[in-house]
């Protein structure tokens, strides 16, 4: 009961924070100037027709009250009029078609990165101080240090273009489960999961490493238990404690892609559509996709905090 | 518990994924090459296999040729109505025919003659000039006395079919006219058919009819007289926000001030008009009350009344430009378009044929040549063709206005589903910003015209969406796609490359100096100046200071020194080849700018010669010397300030900064041994992103680097470019104002001598003429001989590159690397036929040949 009212006063809280930054993003991008960019022998009265027409001389009150009334009578978030690759295609449909290949992406990554991280972690932790986490170590610096993109172009010049192992691109089309698709999306799934490898690793060597040091641990030993089942049944479920909600993060996360590798890979994906917006000074795509990730980091903020009773039963939100 | 999780990741996936699936995946796959790599053609040694006029190749069965490419943006909008970007034109071109195009000549033996072109017939199977029939005709603006280029009859071939086989009439082409200029829609290129070369008549009115609002009185009437006194209405402040009463309206006088950026309009806004012009020229010239009294008042009201006449003499004093039209710019006036009929609009179907139509223009264009019969460079020019679209699908595709009172919008031609092709290839699967394919459209009537016979053997078109460079480069290397363009980065190694491709350009690369003395004083600060700008010595130094040759070695790929606005790629004559550059006038010209003595050499192509990407740093150094005593002299700058000016780009890449680099070394280099040694820096900002150019324009910062491409058949047009505040970079220089005099005719003539300002020159040049101007000559293309058209350019670029604004640095070249898969008609390159495009483009190997040896060449070689 405790956690229903927590929740109810979060999601309260939620829709609250979500509805005023809306209306600030508006606010702001709407006061900035009006570009129009005329090219030798256009007619500005054409141009200056179809911003009236759109609403954009109106009042920001006004326009804010159309846009609302828009997307609420007609669920029309817009169209998208100055994004280049989308010009005159509605957002929503735009978003839509553009979404799973970044999702896709991402979250083969993550399922790549996680266990292999963790895994790698708790080898280091359990080795600590030895040659195997000194390498361990000396590698994740190495992996955290260097950017994805410099990853990117090794793997696609290297398996890519000398040996031909896979595709420099990734395919064309909508079949995301065949395997081709699957194949060719594999050198921009391997760029992605170094970092986050070794990101999880060092995290988790850190946690576990601190975990194995508490006396409970000790007290665990000398109640029988080998150390693989005193490592797996106590160290590790606390050290989770901060991991798993970093993995929830980065799941959200994978909403908003990675914008340099899906351009080296040619990815026809999310990430950096949101830049775009802004550079192009779309309105609606940019209200959209403000809209959009408003809404996932507010919802991912409350999903980790729950999730953190679930991982450990100690703590219980919203309860005195 | 782990299988429920699995699980819901498995459903949310498959969701996505159905949530991003497209319908046009079903039309995605296409069929596979059935080819016999054992008969591939021929080998991959020739680079000089020039097409023929019989046959450049034939069609083999059983052999797929794909033409493979990529774009950095995937188009998104090739709606012919609306688009509004080279990226949409890659797909509409190959969807639509045309009415004429140039062809290669060729000489007895079937080869082609290089440089020169044929124009041939193609949707249009015969056209005929009617223009005595609409000759001083009521309800037309063909003038009495015309007899030729205003009207023309054109009858259409009668095979001309869309891609699923649906007949082609004359009917639909006035059909989409009509939708073109649709004043629900208010299309993007509508204006294409009354503020480019080609005006239909009636086009304009016929967009604007129904928009009721206040506009300047300048622009509705053009010139003063008395009966419009209640109709005149005094506003020079800026549109309000709310409640605005004149709905945005702006006069003359607004727009003038207005148009030096957007600081202007915030202070106009928040100041008033009259505030506004005394803090930007540094005198009580207007004020305040005058403005507050006169403001909302007609014209009638202020000859009424001896205070309100005060006043606006006033403001009337600050501006005479024009007694008869000066007054207009003071005011606004409400004015409905009236409805229109289409009936009216230049352009109906024929009553009896059906293939039949008739277009009737405001201006003249030649369609023949002096014999009558023979096509002129302008049939495929100007009339290449007239938009068309599939009404079925055109209808099927149109969209409400999402607000009320809002424009109609079309997604026509933006997907598969909603595309149509009447010209040689299809679209056949099309991803947003990933990939789209075109195949061979069998209905297009070209393939029956023996014109085209053994051409375009191209099967598909491939064009995969690839934003970096690198990637690109190494999917050209695996073979992949057919050809790249060489960036500096790898021009080195590749530059002498037997694929290697160079073409000259009609892009001329400028350095842009800040020409807004207010803006540059505004943004000094404790011990830094940037008024230096302002002296005309110190400008003309960095033009001839600068070493072009160096700059565009280490900055470029392939451009060669540019010195003026023009290259070799513009042609004052089109008919003849005459090209601009290559004229007397056009060297003389540069080389008085430039301070080349014509008379220290044989001949004026060795002073031209002399230019030759040198820099006079001698010169340079004694006019910063001498620009900065002066502003010395004037208090501008003092002993010990430095120099900062902020050059501007849109994004810090290794192309901007490079440029930057080079720019900020050479600056300082031309001010070595001048006082300015030491005391001179350009910074870099590349905060501007996409708004660069206008914030440029509004004063934000000092130095740029742009040009302008376009309309390279047509120079003396395209001057605008330079000289109209809507799209010139140096937006304090008032070209309205600034006088030219000279004598066209070259003839000594004493009567043949004009004075007016450079937009005036202009319009004269364009036949465009306004009332206000004080001379009413049309120099306009087919009015003069082209020698005196050529004169006023040249006189016109010398004034313009004399005030030393914009700073032509570089004529650009593209370089390109071509596959050993493809072949160009000819290595030749022709302004009109380029390389002879994808209907002469031929292949050494086809699909399955290529794919067996495709990454095994070595593209330095």
């Amino acid at each position: 009961m405790y956690m229903f009212k927590y929740i109810m006063k979060r999601l309260g809280l939620l829709l609250m924070t979500f509805v005023i930054i809306e209306i600030i993003c508006f606010v702001l991008i709407k006061a900035l100037p009006i570009v129009i960019d005329i090219q030798v022998g256009k007619d500005r009265d054409i141009i200056d027709a179809q911003l009236r027409a759109r609403g954009y001389y109106d009042p920001i009150p006004v326009q804010f009250w159309n846009y609302i009334v828009r997307i609420f009578t007609k669920g029309d978030f817009g169209i998208c009029l100055n994004l280049p690759e989308h010009r005159n295609h509605p957002v929503l449909e735009v978003f839509s078609s553009k979404l799973p290949p970044t999702i896709l992406i991402n979250i083969y990554s993550s399922l790549v990165s996680v266990p292999i991280g963790i895994m790698l972690g708790i080898f280091a932790a359990l080795r600590k101080n030895k040659w195997q986490d000194q390498v361990i170590s000396t590698s994740v610096m190495v992996f955290i240090s260097v950017p994805s993109f410099v990853y990117a172009f090794l793997v696609q010049f290297i398996f890519c273009f000398l040996l031909g192992w896979f595709p420099l691109l990734m395919k064309s089309g909508y079949d995301y489960f065949s395997w081709p698709m699957f194949q060719s999306m594999i050198p921009a799934v391997i760029s992605m999961s170094f970092g986050s490898i070794a990101g999880y690793t060092r995290y988790t060597r850190a946690e576990l490493t601190e975990v194995l040091t508490n006396d409970y641990m000790l007290l665990a030993r000398t109640k029988g238990l080998t150390k693989a089942q005193a490592t797996t049944r106590h160290a590790l479920r606390n050290a989770m404690v901060p991991i798993f909600p970093s993995i929830i993060g980065e799941f959200i996360g994978v909403l908003s892609g990675s914008l340099i590798i899906e351009k080296i890979f040619s990815i026809p994906g999310i990430g950096g559509l949101y830049l775009t917006s802004i550079n192009s000074m779309d309105y609606d795509s940019f209200m959209f996709l403000s809209g959009f990730y408003i809404l996932v980091g507010l919802l991912a903020s409350l999903v980790i905090d729950i999730s953190y009773g679930i991982i450990d039963p100690r703590i219980r939100m919203g309860a005195k | 518990m782990t299988g429920k999780k699995l699980l819901l990741v498995s459903s949310a996936l498959m969701l996505l994924a159905s949530c991003g699936g497209n319908p046009e995946s079903s039309t995605s796959s296409v069929a596979p090459a059935s080819t016999d790599s054992s008969n591939s053609s021929t080998s991959a040694s020739s680079d000089s296999s020039e097409a023929t006029s019989s046959s450049s190749s034939t069609i083999v069965e059983n052999k797929t040729y794909t033409y493979n490419i990529y774009t950095t943006v995937s188009p998104s909008n090739w709606n012919e109505l609306t688009y509004q970007d080279n990226n949409d034109t890659q797909i509409m071109n190959y969807l639509a025919g045309g009415f004429f195009s140039y062809n290669y000549k060729f000489d007895e033996k079937g080869k082609i003659i290089p440089g020169q072109y044929d124009v041939q017939y193609g949707a249009i199977a015969k056209a005929e000039d009617v223009t005595l029939t609409y000759a001083g005709e009521d309800g037309w603006a063909v003038p009495l006395d015309a007899e030729s280029g205003y009207a023309y009859e054109f009858t259409i071939r009668d095979d001309i079919k869309w891609d699923d086989g649906t007949a082609v009439k004359a009917e639909d082409f006035v059909y989409t006219m009509k939708q073109q200029l649709d004043p629900l829609f208010k299309n993007y290129r509508a204006d294409s058919f009354y503020n480019n070369s080609l005006v239909i008549h009636n086009a304009y009115d016929y967009v604007m009819q129904g928009t009721v609002g206040f506009f300047g009185s300048r622009t509705l009437y053009g010139k003063y007289s008395a009966d419009l006194d209640d109709k005149l209405v005094f506003h020079v402040g800026a549109p309000l926000e709310e409640n605005d009463p004149y709905d945005g309206g702006t006069s003359y006088i607004y727009d003038w001030l207005a148009g030096n950026g957007d600081d202007y309009v915030a202070a106009i806004a928040k100041a008033g008009f009259a505030a506004t012009v005394n803090a930007a020229y540094g005198a009580n010239y207007l004020s305040t009350e005058a403005e507050q009294a006169l403001e909302g008042k007609t014209y009638a009201e202020i000859k009424a009344d001896a205070t309100l006449t005060a006043y606006f003499q006033e403001f009337y004093d600050f501006w005479i430009e024009d007694p008869e039209t000066g007054i207009l710019d003071f005011f606004v006036t409400s004015y409905t378009f009236p409805e229109m009929d289409f009936s009216k609009v230049g352009l109906f179907a024929d009553t009896v044929n059906p293939l039949k139509f008739t277009l009737v223009l405001d201006n003249s264009i030649q369609l023949f040549k002096e014999d009558g019969k023979t096509l002129s460079y302008h049939a495929a020019y100007d009339f290449g063709s007239l938009p068309l679209v599939k009404k079925d699908l055109y209808e099927a595709n149109k969209h409400e206005p999402a607000i009320e009172g809002g424009l109609w919008t079309s997604t026509y031609n933006s997907s598969v589903a909603s595309s149509a092709s009447w010209g040689p290839y299809k679209l056949t699967s099309f991803q947003a910003g990933k990939e789209y394919v075109l195949e061979r459209n069998e209905n297009w009537y070209g393939y029956n015209m023996p014109e085209y016979r053994g051409q375009y053997m191209t099967d598909r078109i491939v064009c995969q969406t690839i934003p970096e460079y690198e990637t690109a480069f190494l999917a050209f290397r695996s073979g992949d796609i057919d050809g790249i363009g060489l960036d500096v980065s790898v021009a080195a190694d590749y530059k002498n490359s037997k694929r290697a491709v160079f073409t000259a350009d009609d892009y001329v690369t400028s350095m842009q100096l800040q020409s807004d003395a207010a803006a540059l004083k505004g943004r000094e600060s404790e011990g830094i100046d940037k008024e230096i700008l302002t002296y005309i010595d110190f400008r003309k130094a960095i033009s001839v200071g600068f070493n072009r040759a160096e700059y565009t070695n280490k900055c470029t790929t392939s451009s060669l020194p540019g010195y003026g606005l023009f290259n070799s790629m513009h042609y004052y004559d089109v008919e003849n080849g005459g090209v601009y550059r290559n004229e007397d006038v056009a060297k003389k010209t540069l080389c008085d700018v430039y301070g080349v003595d014509v008379n220290a050499f044989d001949s004026l192509d060795e002073a031209y010669a002399s230019l030759d990407g040198g820099n006079n740093l001698t010169l340079a150094r004694s006019l910063v010397t001498s620009a900065y005593n002066q502003a010395l002299a004037d208090e501008k700058i003092s002993a010990t300030d430095k120099v900062e000016l902020v050059l501007g780009a849109a994004v810090d890449n290794v192309s901007t900064r490079r440029t930057y680099d080079y720019i900020n070394g050479a600056i300082k280099e031309i001010c070595v041994g001048t006082p300015l040694e030491g005391r001179i820096e350009v910074v870099f900002d590349t905060s501007w992103g996409t708004k660069w150019a206008n914030d440029f324009r509004a004063g934000a910062y000092d130095i740029c680097t742009g040009g302008w491409t376009g309309a390279a058949w047509n120079p003396g047009y395209f001057l605008m470019a330079y000289l109209d505040k809507a799209y010139a970079y140096a937006q304090g220089w008032d070209t309205e104002k600034a006088t030219l005099t000279f004598n066209p005719y070259g003839d000594g003539n004493a009567d043949h001598e004009y004075t007016m300002s450079l937009m005036a020159w202009w319009r004269c040049l364009n036949g465009k003429v306004k009332s206000s101007d004080p001379y009413q000559e049309n120099w306009s293309d087919g009015f003069v001989d082209n020698e005196i058209r050529l004169n006023i350019i040249a006189a016109l670029e010398g004034e313009i590159l004399k005030h030393y604004y914009s700073v032509p640095i570089a004529n650009a070249f593209t370089a390109e690397l071509i596959s050993y898969k493809i072949e160009y008609a000819s290595r030749d390159y022709n302004t009109f036929m380029t390389y002879g495009g994808i209907r002469y483009m031929t292949y050494n190997y086809d699909d399955a040949a290529w794919a067996a040896v495709k990454g095994t060449f070595d593209y330095k070689l």
